[in-house]
């Protein structure tokens, strides 16, 4: 049995720079229904697509950004111990997806609309968490996608009530057609100026 | 699994690079403008994919040997250390990434283009391992040569690696750089010195292993990395 050394202080966070390998990158990376690039996509919940685009100051596309998503399942579960109803997660969700901006600074997710959850914090809107990491930028950027369906949900959620009333609307993705057979919707961000999009930090 | 991290102090200060970042003109076109808001850390926070092996393969971590192929060229060295949390603990299964130019100060990346240094066919420079059950990781490799960034006001990076680790929590996300002790190039650098306080930039060196500790094969170095997070209960 390891023991605990004592406390020590964070590694500091430096940029991902523009060399991140193409090589780490394989095709559905960026769906979160697959456990595994073998395995089936979970069915339990509505498939959609999230897409956007990320632009530095002045509306410019960043290219070779990396968005990382992290969401509950259908049902609002996360298969981690750190959620009560671990055991009931649906266990063929990851929950987890890579993607990169191409040229035009665009990106896409396939996923399942996630589900609600109760935490400490209240009750949580259905929510996607996305971690941006890019050249030119040093610390990792979290920030978090709502979704227009939940409007009730969305007024009680306290961490958007954190957010100032002028700037929620950035943090809400917007319908966006359908992609093969499942509806799609819009979430671009502005790493600076402009509509910015609201970052968190803990 | 109550060696899960379900606490998130803040970023202690002069640890984090300060942003946006003088001489490195990028950060001031993407680090956002409006200070963070903050937010109670909760679920999404605390948790994270903890079985990623299965989404990305994590059997790479012999970058300078490859078979069938010859060594790459450049100084042979090992890197080898453990993902922590801040209490200490070993994180095991964490995802560990690590990539870098050649010998030569060259990216095996499209992009790298902004001089002609040359390409090692034997050396592609990424490579990705999970940690063992004691946090521990390691890669061969070779040192990194130092290269210029193409911007107006001339800068060169120091010799340094590329880390991305996934941890058990999605807070434990962590992207950062190893730097080499003794560069002359490293109080140049930008991105080194981003970091405020002399003690957290001396957690981005390596620290070079006595040579008999490691043998006549290689040049070994030590590098830790402590993601955030700890225990709610203070381990005892
Ligand atoms: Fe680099």
């Amino acid at each position: 049995m390891l023991k605990p050394n004592a406390p020590l202080l964070p590694t500091p966070s430096q940029t991902i720079g523009p060399f991140f390998p193409q090589t780490f990158f394989q095709a559905g990376d960026n769906d979160l229904t697959r456990v595994s690039a073998a395995a089936a996509p979970s069915t339990r919940g509505e498939r959609i697509l999230l897409r956007g685009v990320v632009r530095r100051e002045g509306g410019i596309p960043c290219v070779n950004a990396i968005l990382e998503a992290w969401q509950a399942d259908a049902a609002g579960r996360f298969r981690h111990p750190k959620d009560p109803e671990c055991a009931l997660a649906d266990p063929d969700f990851l929950g987890w997806g890579r993607a990169w901006t191409d040229a035009a600074g665009g990106y896409e997710f396939h996923t399942l609309l996630p589900g609600g959850f109760t935490d400490a914090a209240g009750p949580r809107a259905p929510h996607i968490e996305l971690a941006v990491m890019a050249s030119g930028l040093m610390r990792t950027l979290f920030t978090t996608v709502f979704f227009p369906d939940f409007p009730g949900p969305n007024e009680a959620d306290p961490v958007l009530a954190a957010v100032p009333a002028a700037r929620r609307p950035l943090l809400l993705a917007q319908p966006d057609g359908e992609a093969a057979g499942c509806r799609a919707f819009r979430f671009d961000l502005q790493l600076r100026g402009g509509a910015e999009t609201p970052f968190f930090v803990e | 699994m109550d060696s899960l991290p379900d606490r998130f102090d803040p970023w202690p200060p002069g640890v984090q690079p300060v942003v946006p970042t003088p001489g490195y003109p990028g950060t001031f076109t993407h680090s956002p403008a409006e200070a963070p808001i903050r937010r109670p850390a909760g679920r999404g926070q605390f948790t994270g994919p903890l079985d990623l092996d299965r989404k990305l393969p994590c059997d790479e971590m012999n970058l300078a040997t490859p078979n069938p192929g010859r060594p790459a060229i450049g100084q042979l060295i090992h890197i080898a250390g453990r993902i922590l949390d801040e209490d200490g603990r070993p994180v095991r299964g964490a995802v560990v990434e690590l990539w870098q130019a050649n010998a030569a100060g060259r990216y095996f990346h499209p992009n790298d283009t902004t001089r002609d240094a040359p390409l090692d066919p034997n050396f592609i420079g990424n490579g990705r391992v999970r940690t063992d059950a004691e946090g521990g990781f390691g890669f061969f490799t070779v040192k990194p040569g130092a290269y210029p960034v193409p911007t107006k006001e001339v800068w060169w990076r120091p010799p340094h690696v590329h880390f991305s680790v996934i941890g058990p929590a999605s807070l434990s996300r962590l992207v950062t750089q190893m730097f080499f002790p003794g560069e002359p190039l490293n109080p140049f650098d930008h991105i080194f010195m981003a970091v405020p306080e002399a003690a957290a930039r001396q957690r981005l060196l390596a620290t070079a292993l006595p040579p008999a500790e490691v043998g006549a094969g290689w040049l070994g170095f030590r590098h830790d990395i402590v993601l955030r997070g700890r225990a709610a209960t203070p381990p005892c």
